[in-house]
């Protein structure tokens, strides 16, 4: 998920990656050129430039990387379970800078990738499924203009203003979910052009959107159920390069139970040391305090290392390939002190075959610590504990 | 009892006394004649080893094949496929939207020339992203990393399978060349692919590059695809079968494994048959070493008998000691067509030489089970040609055969209904078809019309003897009367010398008459002055318009054919039918390619004049007057046979038609050979050089003058028979074995009739010539007869199992002077053969042989 | 008509083993002699000798005033086909050949066919007591019988010398007899000189002269 909300503040640190750029890094070296040609020139991001709806909800074909990225947790509507289900979506699309004369149907100019997952807490189960592909033959595309991505029977578009439909085919799964949007977007860092580095250069364009409502369908294990839940979607574009002395991140991504939005991270560098941490707090409309539909016009608060703290609190170690997560956190932020619970232990994605990534992501329960009571819902993301970068 | 053999605990007793018997009646006689032992063994070894090496180089060239073509499709359930042109690329969305279709891979698939290298690569376009999910080991690839180099989308890179790298000796980093049209085409080895992806030598590149730079824009030549895991295959399979353009296909990787494996069929089965005829010929030589074993091992056997041995007993001795001389032989003989068949398949690839599995890197692994069955033959058809002789051994009449000067009755029982039998069932097997392709009756006639002349042997024997004069020298006069009082023990000899001269006599006249035909062919189809060819099998290299603009342009030349080859599925079909577009014209097409036959009234209207080769013929039933769809650039247009035309080179069929015609109909404009005729008096050597100056392209392209091209197919031609001739050769050295063997155990036995000879003032010289003169005897029976029944072999592979294996006919044409040689080669080995064998009865030793009693 | 002076043969080289010294033996044509000796004492070595099929150290060997000796091999065995007959212990009669064939080989030998061989063959057959079984084969006649067809065979080309060796030594003592009685009657007939090498003293006792073969050399029995 997006390590994207990076403020001003923390430019200066000169890590640059997220954790998109990262599994680009590692995946595409296997089907594609580590360097462009050298001609191939990409538009740099600057600042100033107008994040215009819906037309920046459309790709931007001609920036080297670019995603979509949808983290959510859904009741089923039916029959009220104990835990919710997680679900992550990503979409990915490279400009490869390749084979710019080619007049083939299939040079590979642009590359869709997409991931996806449904977490189980209650058979403590994750599915997960990937795809790729070159564009083309409308068999796989990111159109402009408006959101519209697919790729092969993968997709996520905009069906109507604010109004998001995403379908997703797994081997053992599948779901199609309605996102409807109930807050303005939050643009990031400088009204939508975030800072990655001290270089002005290595920056992206990116915004989110916070609490979305969800209503579709999930099938899994050949059951399907009707659920409804909350959503967090991240659109961002760039051009740059990845940090390589990182390790490795711990990010989490809430939606607050009184409408607000808590994002918070911290970096590890290659000894395991903590590089960086940052955390942006959205607080809820003064006004409409527990209605999430007027939310979102409240403070933004934006947090630098001296005020987000990471303990690790429990790890789970992966049956499968051996590698210690720490799954359960302390994580103070300013004055307040949270504890994130995993909702389920076992959420490795280990697509190591495939695509070289291997990582931990799945739903979690953020707990204020002064009231002991649930203060939102989100994701976890850890990577980097396989040893390697990721 | 003895008290000694009180002592001994009984059994030990009885294994001291069996095995004091097994060493009087089964090993001592083996010992006693270590040569005729040895030759038998060698004999079951030579035929165990030619059949096993055979088999195992058949059997490594199918798995090749096979395996192969099953590492192209990895987990695709089915696949779309179009020889030749291949087919639109718009076919590879509408293929993966159709439901149950859970992945897809298009590929381009182009066979290239290496310019500089003379040979071929495939060249496979894929796209990684889809591949993946029908090739799990493509994903691989990028796991190991120090293989890596660069990704596969990179430009200019290829992929090269381990088989590939390996032999053509490149390394990551290194540059490859390849041919396009008659263009080089530079590529960089980005990676080597892991062992797993590709069994064959392989390039992989990116799909849209390979459409590119090979010249396959829009086109794709094959799509895998994966059905999803509940799809109901064959209502998926009929969907797709719906959307495909004429000349496409859907099959499963299986069936198109076979067809693979099917198209050297014919050829694999042939090379099976000959190695089963060495296998046969060992055995017989058995047969024949023990049966002579028999007869000279009279008197011992009966003295074996006259002490208490029981006829039981002495049938399982003789029989024992067939199956100690067919383990030995088979061991040796398993041990030694492994040999042969990994030394055969480094020099020569599967195989041997005929071409047909090009670019195929064989590894051989023999199985013990394997080892097993072919040992076990070995051994079997030695026992099998034991039982025979083992009978006789066991009615040996003990008193009569103790009693000196005694000799079995030797009148030669003859067989002549039995043989006539085996000729009729012969004759029979000739009327049915063909089984699956391969020409099994065909086999089954010359067997039975060899096992029939086996049998008719001994008729053939005492009526030659019975007419043989019996005046003359004195050495004349007892080498006849030896002949005809031995007349059963001569019908093994010389039954060996015919079943092998008479396979030599049938592969003589039938490669002859094929290498002739085959020579006149080559005159008649390469009528011109100079001919440009830019690939054999390489479809990425051809005459594109701007060479062939070049070459007509030139002064020199006052015409120009340009020939497109290109293949194409019939409706229905699995094996393509290759078109041959060239400029023809009804009336003067008998100028163009050799016409068996020609349709003599006018051809229907709308239908395109096609001339079919036998084997389309034999195949497909394209008779002259047969109409029949074929389809051309997507569409399918009716066609009419005009004329069947004899057609040496594609066994599979092909069809002849004007290249106006097909340039019309497909929009190809490229052409794989140029026939050009020249102005008088220039000429064609000097002319070449500038031709190419004329070309003026980087690739690789043969010019050449049509007594160079017909040079060549015979050089290979001779090559392909050159394993035939091979075998022909074990066939007739194991005949005059027998004669070897027959002669040798004779002399021993006559040592006191040699000795007695020697006394009464007869001469080494003259015994030598009685042996000489049996030996030609019996070999001029043999060979006599082995050229009747070899002319009738031969017929029967001309017009039977050539015609149903590969479907092309050859006019007969009979090596005379090579037969009168074979002919007196063969007799007069047999000749030398006896006499050297007997040398030891020119000895002096042979004059004290009067005294012994045998 | 044979003449054997102070022959000598020893094997195994120089130092080897000297089986015959300073034989000496005459036989004239009509004269029937025998040669007994123990085992061993050379009697085979001195009968090849005689028969040209092997040459004396020193000595002279004459036959019909030729010294044996002195002839390469091939006019040894010209002399063997022409002037000599041989009796085996073991018959030796060609299997595939009838009796009369057999009978005529010698005869075919030395170039002679036709009625007048024929008349020949039938003669000593007649003289043999085998005169009806011209045209039978080797394998249908007894011991005796056999023999009898090689004496006839022996003495069928009109040879100076028959050499019998051992020729009662497969036989019942009476067929013995008749054998010997055959041979004495057909040398005596055909003017030939006989030789006739025995353990036996009955078939000794059947030659006109006995000799014995010792280490010392062949001494006539008185």
């Amino acid at each position: 998920m997006s390590l994207g909300p990076l403020a001003p503040s923390q430019a200066r640190v000169g890590w640059d990656v997220s954790f998109r750029s990262l599994l680009l890094l590692l995946v595409l070296p296997h089907v594609l050129p580590l360097r462009a040609s050298a001609e191939t020139s990409y538009p740099p991001v600057v600042p100033g430039h107008e994040i215009a709806f819906p037309r920046d909800e459309g790709s931007h074909p001609d920036f080297r990387i670019e995603w979509w990225y949808v983290t959510g947790q859904l009741d089923d509507a039916t029959r009220k379970a104990k835990s919710p289900l997680g679900f992550q979506v990503t979409f990915f699309r490279v400009r490869t800078g390749l084979a710019a004369d080619n007049p083939s149907s299939f040079a590979p100019r642009q590359v869709l990738f997409a991931h996806a997952a449904i977490a189980d807490p209650a058979t403590g189960q994750l599915h997960h499924a990937q795809r790729s592909a070159r564009t083309g033959f409308d068999l796989a595309y990111a159109r402009e203009g408006q959101l519209d991505v697919k790729l092969d029977d993968w997709s996520i578009r905009q069906v109507a203003p604010g109004r998001y439909v995403t379908a997703v085919h797994g081997e053992d799964f599948d779901f199609e979910l309605t996102l409807a949007s109930t807050q303005p977007p939050l643009l990031q860092g400088e009204r939508g052009f975030s800072r990655k580095g001290p270089d002005p250069r290595a920056a992206s364009y990116y915004y989110s959107l916070p609490q979305l409502a969800v209503t579709g369908a999930v099938t899994v294990g050949g059951s399907t159920r009707k659920v409804s839940g909350q959503a967090w979607f991240d659109h961002e574009w760039s051009s740059d390069y990845v940090d390589e002395n990182a390790l490795g991140w711990d990010w989490l991504g809430v939606n607050m139970t009184d409408g607000g939005a808590l994002m918070a991270f911290r970096m590890r560098d290659r000894q395991g040391g903590e590089r960086w941490a940052g955390a942006t707090l959205r607080l809820p409309s003064p006004g409409g305090a527990g209605d999430v539909k007027f939310a979102g016009t409240g403070e933004v608060t934006t947090f630098g290392p001296e005020a987000v703290h990471w303990a690790p609190l429990q790890s789970w170690r992966s049956p499968r390939t051996g590698v210690t997560y720490p799954v359960q956190w302390r994580v103070q932020v300013g004055d307040r002190r949270y504890r994130v619970e995993p909702l389920l232990l076992d959420a490795e994605l280990d697509s190591r075959p495939t695509t070289g990534i291997l990582y931990w992501e799945g739903p979690i329960r953020l707990i204020d610590e002064a009231t002991g009571q649930e203060a939102g819902r989100g994701y976890l993301e850890l990577t980097g504990y396989g040893g390697k970068r990721g | 009892m003895s008290v000694a053999a009180q002592a001994l605990p009984p059994g030990r007793n009885a294994l001291r006394a069996r095995l004091s018997l097994l060493d009087a009646a089964v090993v001592g006689p083996l010992r006693q004649a270590p040569g005729r032992t040895l030759l038998a063994v060698l004999a079951i070894a030579l035929g165990v080893a030619l059949g096993f090496a055979v088999y195992l180089i058949n059997r490594v060239a199918a798995d090749e094949v096979q395996g192969a073509s099953r590492s192209l499709f990895g987990l695709a359930d089915l696949t779309v496929q179009s020889p030749g042109s291949g087919f639109d690329e718009s076919l590879f969305p509408r293929l993966l939207r159709v439901p149950g279709v859970a992945a897809a891979s298009p590929v381009v698939e182009v066979q290239v020339r290496l310019p500089g290298r003379e040979r071929n690569l495939k060249l496979l376009g894929i796209d990684p992203f889809r591949a993946m999910q029908l090739q799990p080991a493509l994903a691989g690839a990028g796991a190991s990393t120090e293989r890596q180099g660069q990704g596969l989308l990179a430009e200019n890179s290829i992929w090269l399978s381990p088989a590939a790298a390996q032999s053509l000796e490149l390394e990551v980093g290194d540059d490859l060349d390849v041919q396009v049209a008659l263009d080089r085409v530079r590529f960089r080895v980005a990676g080597i692919l892991p062992p797993g992806a590709y069994s064959q030598p392989v390039g992989l590149l990116d799909i849209g590059e390979a459409q590119w730079r090979l010249q396959r824009l829009g086109r794709l030549d094959r799509i895998d695809l994966r059905l999803a895991p509940h799809a109901d295959r064959p209502s998926v399979r009929n969907a797709i079968a719906a959307l495909l353009p004429p000349g496409t296909q859907v099959v499963t990787p299986g069936e198109a494994t076979d067809d693979a494996v099917r198209l050297t069929r014919a050829y694999r089965s042939n090379l099976t048959a000959l190695a089963l005829v060495a296998l046969f010929t060992g055995a017989f030589l058995v047969y024949a070493t023990q049966s002579l074993a028999v007869a000279r091992r009279r008197r011992e056997i009966a003295l074996l008998h006259a002490m208490g041995m029981s006829v039981r007993e002495q049938l399982a001795a003789s029989l024992l000691a067939g199956t100690i001389v067919g383990a030995l032989g088979a061991a040796l003989g398993v041990i030694l067509g492994a040999l042969v068949a990994r030394a055969g398949l480094a020099s020569f690839g599967a195989d041997l030489g005929a071409g047909y599995f090009r670019g195929v890197a064989p590894a051989l692994n023999v199985s013990a089970g394997e080892y097993l069955v072919f040992f076990v033959l070995g051994a079997g058809a030695a026992l099998v040609a034991t039982f025979g002789p083992a009978r006789e051994a066991a009615s040996v009449p003990a008193a009569a055969a103790l009693k000196a000067g005694d000799e079995a009755p030797m009148a030669p029982r003859t067989h002549g209904r039995i043989a006539l039998a085996l000729f009729a069932a012969g004759v029979l097997a000739l009327a049915l078809p063909p089984l699956e392709g391969i020409a099994l009756p065909g086999y089954v006639a010359i067997a039975c019309l060899l096992l029939g002349a086996v049998f008719l042997t001994p008729s053939i024997a005492s009526t030659v003897f019975a007419r043989l004069r019996t005046d003359g020298p004195a050495w004349r006069q007892v080498a006849v009367a030896q002949l005809r009082g031995t007349a059963r023990r001569a019908t093994v000899s010389i039954a060996a010398v015919l079943v092998s001269f008479s396979l030599m006599v049938a592969m003589a006249i039938m490669v002859f008459s094929f290498r002739m035909s085959l020579e006149a062919w080559m005159q008649r189809i390469l009528p011109a002055d100079l001919y440009v060819r830019a690939g054999s099998a390489a479809a990425g290299a051809y005459l594109d318009v701007n060479a062939q603009r070049s070459i007509t342009a030139l002064p020199e030349i006052t015409r120009a054919d340009f020939v497109k080859f290109q293949d194409v599925l019939l409706p229905g079909e699995r094996l393509p039918l290759t078109i041959i577009a060239r400029p023809i014209h009804e009336p003067t097409a008998g100028q163009v390619i050799p016409i068996r036959r020609s349709a003599t009234g006018p051809a229907p209207q709308g239908a395109i004049p096609v001339w079919a080769s036998e084997a389309a013929l034999d195949l497909r039933g394209f008779d002259v007057g047969t109409e029949f769809d074929l389809p051309i650039g997507g569409r399918v247009v009716r066609a009419t046979v005009r004329g069947i035309w004899r057609d040496y080179e594609r066994p599979g069929g092909s069809i002849v038609m004007n290249r106006d015609t097909f340039i019309a109909l497909s929009g190809e404009r490229t052409a794989t050979t140029a026939a050009l005729w020249l102005r008088e008096g220039t000429d064609a050597e000097e002319f070449s050089g500038r031709l190419r100056d004329a070309i003026a392209r980087s690739g690789d392209y043969d010019v050449a003058i049509p007594g160079e091209i017909r040079q060549r197919s015979l050089a290979l031609f001779d090559r392909t028979f050159a394993v035939t001739y091979l075998l022909e050769a074990v066939a007739v050295l194991i005949g005059l074995f027998g004669i070897s063997a027959s002669t040798s155990s004779q002399v021993l036995a006559r040592r006191g009739e040699f000795g007695m000879l020697r006394h009464l003032g007869v001469t080494r010289r003259e015994i030598g010539r009685m042996l000489a003169f049996e030996g030609a005897a019996l070999g001029a029976i043999g060979v006599a007869a082995g050229l009747v029944v070899g002319a009738i072999v031969s017929m029967i592979l001309i017009f039977v199992v050539n015609r149903q294996s590969f479907h092309w006919t050859m006019d007969v044409h009979v090596p005379w002077g090579l037969l009168a040689i074979l002919s007196l080669v063969l007799v007069g080995a047999a000749a030398a053969t006896a006499a050297f064998s007997g040398r030891r009865a020119m000895g002096e030793d042979v004059i004290r042989a009067v005294k012994e009693d045998w | 008509m044979l003449e054997l002076h102070d022959v000598a043969r020893s094997f195994g080289g120089p130092a080897g083993r000297r089986v015959l010294d300073g034989v000496a033996l005459t036989v004239m044509p009509g004269e029937y002699v025998a040669i007994v000796g123990e085992s061993g004492v050379g009697k085979s070595t001195l009968l090849n000798l005689i028969a040209g099929l092997d040459v004396p150290d020193s000595g002279q060997l004459l036959l019909e005033g030729r010294d044996l000796a002195r002839l390469g091999e091939d006019e040894r065995t010209q002399v063997r086909r022409t002037r000599m007959g041989f009796v085996f212990q073991a018959f030796h009669l060609l299997p595939h050949l009838s009796i009369a064939r057999n009978v005529a080989l010698p005869l075919a030998l030395n170039g002679q066919a036709g009625r007048a061989a024929d008349d020949r063959v039938m003669e000593l057959l007649e003289a043999v007591g085998l005169g009806d079984r011209a045209s039978s084969y080797p394998r249908e006649l007894s011991g005796g019988e056999s023999q009898r067809v090689a004496v006839a065979r022996a003495l069928a080309h009109r040879p100076a010398l028959v050499l019998a060796d051992e020729p009662t030594g497969n036989l019942d003592p009476d067929n013995a007899a008749m054998i010997l009685e055959v041979l004495r009657a057909q040398i005596k007939r055909d003017n030939a000189a006989g030789i006739l090498v025995t353990h036996s003293a009955a078939a000794a006792a059947s030659t006109d002269r006995v000799y014995e073969l010792t280490r010392a050399g062949l001494t006539l029995r008185p």
